[in-house]
């Protein structure tokens, strides 16, 4: 760790903790422009966020602590995964070798924990999107390991800021079109766990179409505001992976990199919302279907990479 | 040695101490589960030592008055690995045994219970300790047998009969078939049966013998340890088992397997790569489909049956790497597959062993293992709740706890052996890593519906009432809980003590070991730095929240009681109206239905005015019902179309009487007809004359051969002689 680095540690950490909210408000007002209205207002997230904190919370009798520890487990995981991603920088906070399986299995810890909290309330509301939930999640961890196998052999690394670093400009230049699926596979993933239209739609309450709304449909108050924000913060950490395995910057100077970084986020939630203001939602039956496309798009990655190496 | 000698006498104590103490059952119990413990504990200590030192103990040695073999005892490190997992499980179990069975006292032969129980831990421990061929098959039968009549405790019940006979006739088909031939083959090629001179006795040119001595370990040693097709046994004989039994069954009996198809690879040089190729696509199809039927169960033990056939598919997984990195000659894929392998091991057994346990606690407290009977039992039995959480979240390898640990490690392996192109030049580790990748979604998805539906919600059968859980079980269940967080957390102490073991399955010298370890070593250590991490941010968030509701009581804001969960408009909510457990996994069973066939009986709703409907749904066995079953019953035909006499002794089997009546029956026919039917009627006279009568056929041949033998004498008593020498 150099001076520079050392200095820069707790002003990036803050910004990368502060920063997602705005990405879902980059999201809505993507969404607005393309249904002809204005939007929310740019800081309406951190407003919801300070109301929640200040709300009380109401409890069932039929739930016990794990109601209560879901959300915070779920978030501390998350939090724990901000140390594994590199988001403003080409370097994480807390790499090592093997740290992109910890990142995957922290976010299916999150999962099991919300997916437990909403079985504890006892309602068939939670129940069904706790059966959606493990479903997709299931099936996407192909597509993501996948996606991790093929970075690794291309750049010869376990470690995720050297899989997703200046180590793979040589990658791209070798094996260009594998890294292409992949990101088109890793973009299929992120819709998946951060719930986004095709995969579900976050805006709606229709019991026909949630899956992670309807999961923390009995939250309220302070909990309620954990979920938010984590779901906001999974959305930064997915998508500082695909932007970073899409776009490998050459290892430039930090003033620099950090609010490129930032923009090719905010171009990223512009195209998440673009997305999802032009495709409908996918119907249940088809959400198995996309997400063995994707992994069939690492699958063919793979083969690219694999064939490459040993032509 | 003295230590493993000291706790096989002690067991041999127990056992007549059991007997002996019939009339007395809760003191025997206790007495006998007593000394159960400080044997286990005892072996467990001497196998830390061991692979802590990083010394081999033994060889410790008995002639023994069979003409063949020796009593013959050595802990190398594979032995004191499993040895150490024996002796924590085991100690764990003994403690649960007492609550447990204190119950069934008077009604069920505990005594029983107790001498199999001490007859099972001393084969086990003599089959680990065991370096010569005939002591480990001896170990092996006895374990077979004491583990049989442990399952078959229940035996008034006919589930219970048939899943004993299950186990039993698996076993013995996969030691009959695969197992006494390896064995014959490794003494046919040295002439000894000391494991010792089987190391070496096959040469790495020799392809077609390697590639057979795999297959017979494959077929035999799968069998025993679950591995698919052959794993048909496994969920028939654990739910109907008693807890302690079903625990010790999947956490050390299945291990066995393992350990005898290790000691098979640690005898072998480097096996050509389709051999581990071909262990690498048994283990993704174990793993995969084993999880995919724990999905469709409704039966708690018989659910967490199937999670075990599925661990063994990820251990075949370490393993075939481990064999895959020897084959392509790279130490470091090698030693991390075998370590990751060994270390699954362990960390199954502790986990499993949990969950049974917290099984049989649900069991005992409600009276049934049926999933979609119960519910909220979280609020009833609290700490059994808590146990049964840890357990389901190591068992989907979730950090900070030891499923994890294991898992990363072969993640490490696959992922090494992708990036350096061993295997289908890398790819079918990666397809591997995606197999393991699904496993563990589709994992978190069984033990969510598992914990979800038995623990948290509403009751969903309101006639049954809980009892609490007894003590003892919950210390048995806090020990193997503890250590479950311990190795999760702490991983840089139990990585280490791994790689005596490792370094022997992978041929590589133990400095070279030591380096590869150390690889592996200093990630481990920074997850113990995330698990840190990771406690702090849930302390954060908790002092957090706590600040907030102080700040919110101080401002006086009215606390709302708590309510009934809002049912989106439904005045009556009933607990009937949650998510039963096939109703959650049915979308993953209807999206996987390719793979399960599950089977649906639905009378539907019908009518403006519909009465009673009913659902239900199986997934049968695959392997079961359409490869075993058949060939089961093929083989039953053909032993009908040779019985020629039925029972009471009248002529024949509707086939035979039909041929009877449009041919005449001869007259030796008739006689052959006679002789059986006398034979079956049983009168001792008849019996005797055929004794009799095979003795003078023996005498006349004997009498008659002498003539050939005479020409070639000088040959053959050479030869004798030459055998006597080579056993001396």
């Amino acid at each position: 760790m150099t001076v520079l680095r050392a200095i820069l540690f707790v002003p990036e950490v803050l910004v990368v903790l502060a920063s997602p909210p705005l990405l879902m408000s980059v999201i809505a007002k993507t969404k607005a422009w393309f249904g002809g209205r204005v939007g929310p207002p740019w800081l309406q997230p951190y407003f919801d966020i300070h109301k929640l904190i200040q709300k009380n919370a109401v409890y069932s009798k039929t739930t016990t602590w794990i109601f209560r520890a879901g959300p915070i487990i779920s978030l501390a995981s998350l939090l724990t995964a901000t140390t594994l991603v590199p988001v403003l920088s080409d370097d994480s906070l807390l790499g090592f070798p093997g740290d992109v399986i910890l990142l995957a299995y922290l976010l299916a810890l999150g999962r099991m924990f919300t997916v437990l909290a909403a079985m504890d309330t006892g309602s068939s509301f939670e129940g069904m999107g706790a059966s959606r939930e493990v479903t997709f999640g299931a099936m996407s961890e192909p597509a993501l390991f996948l996606s991790f196998v093929v970075m690794a052999v291309a750049s010869k690394s376990l470690r995720l800021s050297e899989m997703i670093g200046p180590s793979l400009i040589p990658g791209w230049q070798v094996a260009g079109p594998a890294v292409i699926l992949v990101v088109g596979a890793l973009l299929v993933v992120l819709l998946t766990e951060t719930c986004r239209v095709p995969v579900d739609d976050p805006a709606t309450h229709l019991e026909l179409t949630m899956i992670h709304e309807v999961m923390v449909l009995d939250h309220s108050g302070p909990e309620f505001a954990c979920i938010t924000y984590g779901a906001a913060l999974k959305f930064a950490l997915l998508g500082s992976i695909v932007v970073h395995a899409a776009i490998p910057h050459g290892g430039w100077l930090a003033w620099l990199n950090a609010p490129l970084r930032m923009l090719e986020l905010g171009g990223l939630a512009l195209l998440i919302g673009i997305i999802e203001s032009v495709t409908a939602r996918f119907r249940l039956n088809r959400v198995p279907m996309l997400l063995a496309g994707a992994t069939v798009l690492s699958a063919i990655a793979l083969v690219l990479v694999l064939m490459r190496r040993t032509v | 040695m003295t230590p493993v000698l000291t706790s096989l006498a002690l067991l041999a104590i127990g056992a007549t101490m059991s007997l002996v103490l019939v009339r007395v059952p809760r003191l025997a119990l206790v007495i006998v589960m007593l000394i159960v413990f400080v044997a286990s504990v005892l072996v467990a200590i001497n196998a830390g030592d061991v692979l802590l030192r990083a010394s081999s103990r033994g060889p410790y040695e008995v002639a023994w008055p069979l003409s063949l073999g020796t009593v013959r005892l050595s802990i190398d490190g594979l032995s004191a690995w499993f040895l150490m997992t024996i002796g924590v499980l085991a100690a764990c179990v003994a403690v649960y045994s007492v609550p447990h069975m204190s119950a069934a006292a008077g009604r069920e032969p505990v005594c029983v219970f107790c001498a199999f129980f001490c007859l099972l831990l001393a084969s086990l421990i003599i089959l680990v300790c065991a370096a010569d061929a005939v002591l480990f098959l001896i170990g092996w039968e006895a374990m077979t047998l004491a583990a049989f009549f442990l399952v078959a405790f229940h035996h008034e019940r006919r589930d219970v009969r048939r899943g004993a006979w299950m186990y039993l006739v698996a076993t013995h088909i996969g030691t009959a078939l695969f197992v006494l031939p390896l064995f014959a083959i490794m003494f046919a090629r040295t002439g000894t049966t000391a494991f010792s001179s089987f190391a070496g006795a096959v040469g790495s040119g020799d392809r077609t013998t390697l590639v057979t001595l795999f297959a017979l370990g494959l077929a035999g040693f799968g069998t025993k340890a679950g591995f698919m097709p052959m794993h048909v046994w496994l969920p028939a004989a654990h739910p109907v088992a008693p807890t302690p039994v079903s625990a010790l069954l999947s956490g050390v009996v299945v291990k066995t397997g393992i350990y005898g198809f290790l000691r098979l690879l640690s005898w072998l040089p480097p096996l050509p790569l389709v051999c581990g190729e071909v262990l690498l696509l048994v283990g993704i199809v174990s793993g995969v489909m084993g999880v995919l039927y724990a999905l469709a169960q409704h039966d708690l033990k018989r659910l967490l049956a199937y999670h075990t056939v599925e661990n063994m598919g990820i251990i075949a997984l370490g393993i075939a790497v481990g064999m895959l990195g020897e084959a392509a000659n790279q130490p470091a894929v090698a030693v991390l597959g075998y370590a990751g392998a060994l270390l699954h091991v362990t960390n199954h057994a502790l986990f499993k062993g949990l969950l049974f346990m917290s099984a049989g606690a649900v069991l005992h407290g409600s009276g049934t293992g049926e999933i979609d009977r119960l519910g909220g039992l979280a609020r009833k039995t609290p700490v059994n709740a808590v146990m049964f959480l840890i357990g389901a979240v190591a068992i989907c390898g979730l950090p900070p706890l030891n499923g994890f640990l294991s898992e990363w490690i072969i993640y490490g392996s696959l992922l090494g052996g992708s990036i350096l192109g061993i295997g289908v030049s890398g790819g079918l580790p990666g397809v591997a890593v995606a197999a393991l990748a699904l496993m563990g979604g589709l994992a978190l998805a069984c033990f969510t519906k598992a914990f979800g539906v038995v623990f948290l919600g509403e009751p969903r059968d309101a006639s049954l009432c809980t009892r609490k859980t007894p003590a003892g079980m919950k210390i048995a269940m806090a020990v193997l809980g503890l250590s479950c967080i311990l190795i999760g957390v702490l991983p840089g102490l139990w990585i280490p003590l791994v790689q005596l073991a490792a370094g022997e399955l992978a041929n590589v010298p133990h400095g070279e070991v030591n380096m590869r370890i150390e690889t592996v070593l200093a990630p481990a250590i920074k997850l113990s730095g995330m698990a840190v991490v990771f406690v702090v941010a849930v302390s954060g968030l908790i002092a957090i929240r706590r600040l907030v509701r102080l700040r919110a009581a101080c401002s006086n804001v009215e606390v709302t009681p708590t309510v009934a969960t809002w049912g989106c408009g439904y005045t009556r909510p009933t607990p009937r109206m949650q998510y039963t457990a096939s109703s959650f996994a049915a979308h993953l069973v209807t999206t996987f239905r390719s793979l399960l066939w599950p089977e649906r009986a639905i009378l539907a709703p019908s009518g403006s005015f519909p009465g009673a409907s009913h659902l239900e749904t199986h997934a049968p066995d695959i392997a079961e019902h359409d490869v075993f079953e058949p060939i089961f019953r093929g083989v039953d035909r053909l032993y009908s179309a040779v019985r020629a006499v039925s029972w009471r002794g009248e002529q024949g089997s509707p086939v035979v009487s039909e041929s009877a009546a449009l041919h005449r029956r001869g007259p030796i026919r008739t006689l052959i007809d006679g002789m059986v039917g006398a034979l079956r009627r049983g009168s001792i006279q008849v019996r005797l004359l055929f004794i009799v009568l095979t003795l003078v056929a023996m005498f006349a041949i004997e009498a008659i051969s002498p003539v050939d033998r005479a020409h070639s004498a000088t040959g053959q008593d050479s030869q004798h002689t030459l055998d006597v020498g080579a056993d001396k």
